[in-house]
């Protein structure tokens, strides 16, 4: 499929703080606050139960129909039930490593690549380009069982290494970085060439500096996609302390006694790294979403 | 430019060294056999015996394991090591050990659920817990019978039970009190827990909003064929050394449990609470139900849930009609020990065994049963003095006790041995679930037999 | 495309010169050879292998694999459930994300702040938004039931009954999925040049009119991303279903995605040979719908 270059909206569309618009106040600006105050009643609802919640006792939660807000006290023991069932700790730590590991990985990975495509004397660059974006249209799902199978055959299942793997090049990064690097003005490459500057020495003290907005994107979208990860850590890990937050929330459910407010503590301590990142990391989520793809 | 070429030629080799030391962890493993070692083995073994021991007891059951395992090597310090290593659900350690498998690297010793008995044995991997008895005239008389019965396939016990458990009926004396109901005469049969269901239920006036309610899970099912001494599966469920090729799902015994659990959903008198047996046990505690199907795995957290809010009473499983047959009675679930072959040194092997005969000794029988609640599997520990204390103050559980003595062996009470169990346990819970959200009850168990019949088809041909 | 081709790089005829080039892709093509080109190959060669009791290929059975999938029944009803879940889901999101980023645009106050409000959802992954809102349809004790009977509603089956279920999962994939389309869709809103808009308006178009004969086509480009991507993503689902119903109940929320996990990993299956074969039809069931999408759909979008 060679088209998945073009699924990018133009590349205007990075501003993310579009600008007011002039237009004159209507009548319909109450319509506009009602139809806004509406929505954000409905979906800021599930926000708004799982963090009250995750701080509300059984009690409250449990009784039929639940309680909306903390009736009968603050329970922030939640959050210590939870780390302790199962080693939360543990799993945000793996977590962590993780997306270390792939954000440090897609960046080497598609940084060299772009570089290559865009500014590197090669052959048959077209075809590189479209092997590397090929990758693409491959939904990982469809190639989850070799994924899989190659593991088992390494011995490295149930081990962080098998988490991060497949992971470490992602065909998004190579595309997004390109069309970073197309933009970029060849006559300072030029000026670069002529004063003498090494292959390597430009990509690294030149193009890399002046093109760090976009690496920058590229990292909080390869942390997002590695964070939020779910069926391959499923699938390969099987240990509480090998798996990563993600699942581990998934077993407070399965734990003995019914405590919804221990599993919303889980889930909001899941949640905290990228939520952060929605709310003052928004620029370059904007930025690497609309460049080119979701998760 | 050369500078270059030399960072990537360090970066080439540093990948190839890694990939190379990746596809090198499964090398060097003995050959192994699944044949008994010989019982000098760890004597003619110099130093540490190491072997490693996967199981899925997790929460409180994992802590009590642990403590096994730490009495064990205390025992055996200097001579046998065990690392115990948990690893997730039963379906995620036989997921597990399969990997292992191609890997070459499979556990020393593996906990196994119930209904994966048959595929350990086809799996080639075992050496059988009753070649080990043989030899040192081990008695497995003393393993309780009904349990070395379900992990016994043509009269030949492969694996050693380490956690069992028995299906009971819970109810809420206190509803029952507020119903009118006899707190002292539970139901015994499909008809007469509807008979209470209507007494209790909201949608008739009763004290709670549904009278009955119990997960959709094949198990229970399974208990029902069990207690009115029907097979489960062909081949005498798999016992006669034949493989089963039919899972009797829509024999009329099935048909008529799950058109009576479909009935009382549709009159208000039962919830579906879908299949996660959490669901039912949450239900159950909260008072919205005042009758539940559970194990005596539930036994404990029902008390502590029920403590200050209502009387738990705890009964034998019910059968589908009339009563109880004399020797007629359920068959058990669980998970059992397996002793790795192939792969793994003769040495290893008969710590192995030691490690399964300690697990399974009366006293540490007792001690696990006490700390987990899961049913002693070897019949001296129950006449050990902590044991009768715990039963003085759990009488309860007596009830279980009684309703597996009672119990005469036999196929239809030891459960179906077929590699698909896995598979035939959910197309059951297929076929109730569709019955309970509507659809016909012979219709949805036929098909659900016909869908899980391929299934079979292929397993059986996998082996050959 | 035509971008590739103009890739403004001086040409140099030089064998050795290609060679560093291909150093730096190295990393990429090592990851990608390992990781997608190897095993899609061996997908395509486990689809038609037998597999033995541990998954792994047992002898060639040529179509066999594909043959039991659409003879089986069961694989109309899948595929019907995929597309249903992938409606269900993208139509949704796109005009909830589409009327909020309209809103947002109108000269009102708390911009800011409302846009943060509703991007809030993005943050959410798809076990942190599956597991809190399994909570909340818990059949006995969840708040939405419980909000239910407040206004004598209920109770519901949420995730118990069919066709609740399939709805339950795609309400939360949308929820998951309006906030990232809120921010994409504003992101367009906002590179609509103002001057287009006064000039439609001294042409007398107003509201609703201004709205789709001009800012739409204005923003198709973002609209028609969000189509493929969110299809795509759909189509990709499987945590929501994992977490909340296990494809059930009755097999009523399993999808293609599902329906892989189910015969490969879940109850003992191992069955990687029918799991491959129907890998291979979620790679053509991708590949064709991304397709048609650019095919025709592509064709009503604007470029300025």
């Amino acid at each position: 499929m060679t088209t998945t270059a073009t699924v990018a909206p133009p590349t205007s569309t990075d501003d993310p703080s579009p600008q007011r618009r002039t237009r004159r106040r209507t009548p319909s600006a109450l319509g506009t606050y009602l139809g806004l105050g509406v929505l954000f009643v409905v979906l800021l609802f599930p926000v708004y139960f799982g963090l009250v919640g995750s701080f509300m006792g059984s009690a409250d939660l449990t009784s039929f129909p639940p309680k909306l807000f903390p009736v009968s006290g603050l329970h922030p023991e939640n959050y210590a039930n939870a780390l302790e069932v199962i080693p939360l700790g543990r799993q945000y730590l793996n977590s962590f490593v993780v997306a270390a590991l792939v954000v440090a990985g897609q960046l080497v990975t598609s940084v060299c690549a772009a570089y290559a495509l865009v500014f590197l004397p090669l052959r048959a660059r077209t075809f590189w380009f479209f092997l590397l974006l090929s990758t693409m249209m491959i939904p990982w799902e469809a190639i989850i069982i070799p994924n899989y199978l190659a593991m088992a055959e390494l011995g490295l299942v149930n081990t962080i290494a098998a988490l991060a793997l497949p992971y470490l090049a992602a065909g998004f990064g190579v595309f997004l970085m390109r069309q970073a690097f197309l933009t970029f003005p060849m006559e300072l490459r030029d000026a670069a060439r002529v004063d003498g500057v090494s292959t390597f020495g430009f990509l690294w003290r030149i193009l890399a500096p002046l093109t760090r907005p976009s690496i920058a994107a590229l990292g909080v979208w390869a942390f997002l996609s590695a964070w939020n990860m779910y069926f391959w850590p499923l699938l390969i890990t099987q240990a509480p302390e090998n798996q990563t937050i993600q699942i581990g929330i998934t077993q407070l459910q399965s734990v003995d006694a019914n405590d919804p407010g221990m599993v919303l503590a889980g889930v909001a301590l899941a949640l905290l790294p990228t939520l952060l990142l929605v709310l003052f990391g928004q620029r370059f989520i904007v930025r690497g979403l609309t460049a080119g793809a979701g998760r | 430019m050369n500078r270059l070429s030399r960072t990537a030629a360090a970066a080439l080799a540093a990948v190839l060294a890694v990939v190379l030391a990746l596809s090198g962890c499964g090398g060097g493993r003995p050959e192994g056999s699944t044949a008994v070692p010989a019982a000098d083995a760890l004597e003619t073994t110099q130093g540490l015996t190491e072997i490693t021991f996967w199981h899925s007891m997790d929460a409180t059951n994992g802590i009590a394991l642990q403590k096994l395992v730490d009495q064990f090597n205390a025992e055996h310090a200097g001579r046998i090591h065990v690392t115990a290593v948990f690893q997730g659900t039963y379906d995620d350690a036989i997921t597990k050990y399969k990997a292992s498998v191609q890997s070459d690297t499979t556990p020393s010793l593996v906990q196994v659920y119930d209904i994966g008995t048959q595929f350990m044995i086809d799996s080639g991997q075992v050496v059988p817990i009753a070649d080990f008895a043989e030899r040192d005239g081990y008695d497995l008389d003393q393993i309780q019978p009904n349990i070395a019965g379900y992990y016994s396939v043509a009269r030949r016990q492969w694996s050693m039970p380490l956690n069992s458990s028995v299906p009971l009926l819970y109810y809420n004396k206190d509803a029952f009190r507020a119903a009118g109901l006899d707190p002292d005469d539970p139901p015994g049969n499909l008809a007469e827990i509807r008979a209470a269901a209507e007494r209790l239920s909201a949608s008739r006036g009763g004290p709670v909003q549904y009278g009955f309610g119990a997960a959709i899970y094949g198990w229970l099912l399974e208990q029902f064929a069990s207690t009115s001494q029907q097979l489960w599966c062909d081949a005498e469920n798999g016992r006669n050394g034949e493989r089963v090729t039919q899972a009797l799902l829509d024999q009329p015994t099935v048909v008529e449990t799950v058109g009576w659990w479909q009935q009382m959903t549709a009159d208000g008198l039962a919830v579906n609470t879908g299949r996660v047996t959490k669901d039912a046990q949450d239900a159950f505690k909260a008072g919205q139900t005042a009758i539940t199907l559970e194990s005596t795995g539930a036994l404990k957290s029902f008390a502590t849930a029920a403590e200050g809010k209502f009387e738990l009473g705890v009964a034998p499983y019910p059968v589908v009609s009339g009563e109880l047959a004399p020797g007629a009675g359920p068959s058990i679930g669980g998970a059992s020990l397996w002793i790795s072959g192939l792969g793994h040194t003769e040495a290893e092997k008969e710590a192995s065994w030691q490690l399964v005969q300690f697990l399974a000794s009366p006293e540490s029988q007792a001690q696990w049963h006490i700390e987990t609640g899961y049913f002693p599997i070897n019949t001296a520990a129950l006449e050990l003095p902590q044991e009768k204390e715990y039963l003085a103050a759990n009488p309860s559980f007596t009830v279980a006790i009684e309703s597996l003595r009672r119990t005469e062996l036999s196929p239809t009470s030891t459960g179906c041995a077929a590699g698909s169990m896995p598979q035939i346990r959910k197309a059951s819970e297929d076929g109730l679930e569709r019955a309970l959200i509507g659809g016909d009850p012979q219709e949805s168990m036929t098909k659900a037999r016909q869908n899980v019949g391929l299934t079979i088809e292929n397993y059986n041909q996998a082996v050959q | 495309m035509g971008t590739v081709a103009s890739t403004p790089v001086r040409r140099v005829r030089h064998r050795s010169s290609s060679a560093v080039a291909l150093l730096y892709l190295l990393p990429a093509l090592l990851v990608f050879a390992a990781f997608f080109f190897l095993p899609l190959g061996r997908s395509i060669y486990l689809s038609f292998q037998r597999s033995d009791l541990f998954g792994r290929p047992n002898g060639f059975v040529g179509l066999r694999n594909y043959e039991l999938l659409v003879t089986s029944g069961e694989f109309g009803r899948i595929l019907l459930t995929t597309f249903a879940f992938v409606l269900l889901t993208v139509v949704p999101s796109m005009l909830i994300g589409l009327v909020l980023a309209l809103l947002l645009s109108e000269r009102i106050r708390f911009v800011r702040f409302f846009r943060t409000a509703f991007a809030l959802p993005f943050a959410y992954s798809v076990a942190t938004a599956a597991v809190l809102f399994g909570v909340m349809m818990n059949p006995a004790t969840g708040a939405f039931n419980g909000l239910l009977s407040l206004v004598g509603l209920g109770p519901v089956g949420w995730l118990t009954q069919p066709p609740w279920a399939l709805l339950s999962v795609a309400l939360t994939s949308v929820w998951m999925q309006v906030g990232y389309n809120l921010l994409v869709l504003s992101a367009g809103l906002g590179a609509v040049p103002d001057d287009v808009l006064e000039a439609a308006r001294l042409d007398g178009a107003t509201g609703w009119r201004l709205q789709t004969r001009i800012v739409m086509p204005l923003i198709s480009p973002q609209l028609f991303f969000l189509a493929v991507t969110g299809t795509i993503q759909a189509l990709q689902s499987f945590g929501q279903i994992h977490i909340l119903t296990r494809g059930g109940p009755d097999r009523s929320t399993t999808t293609l995605v599902y329906s892989i996990y189910d015969v490969a990993f879940a109850n003992n299956n191992s069955n990687f040979g029918a799991g491959s074969a129907q890998a291979i039809v979620l790679l053509l069931v991708v590949l064709v719908i991304t397709g048609f999408q650019f095919g025709v759909l592509e064709r009503k979008v604007h470029y300025s």
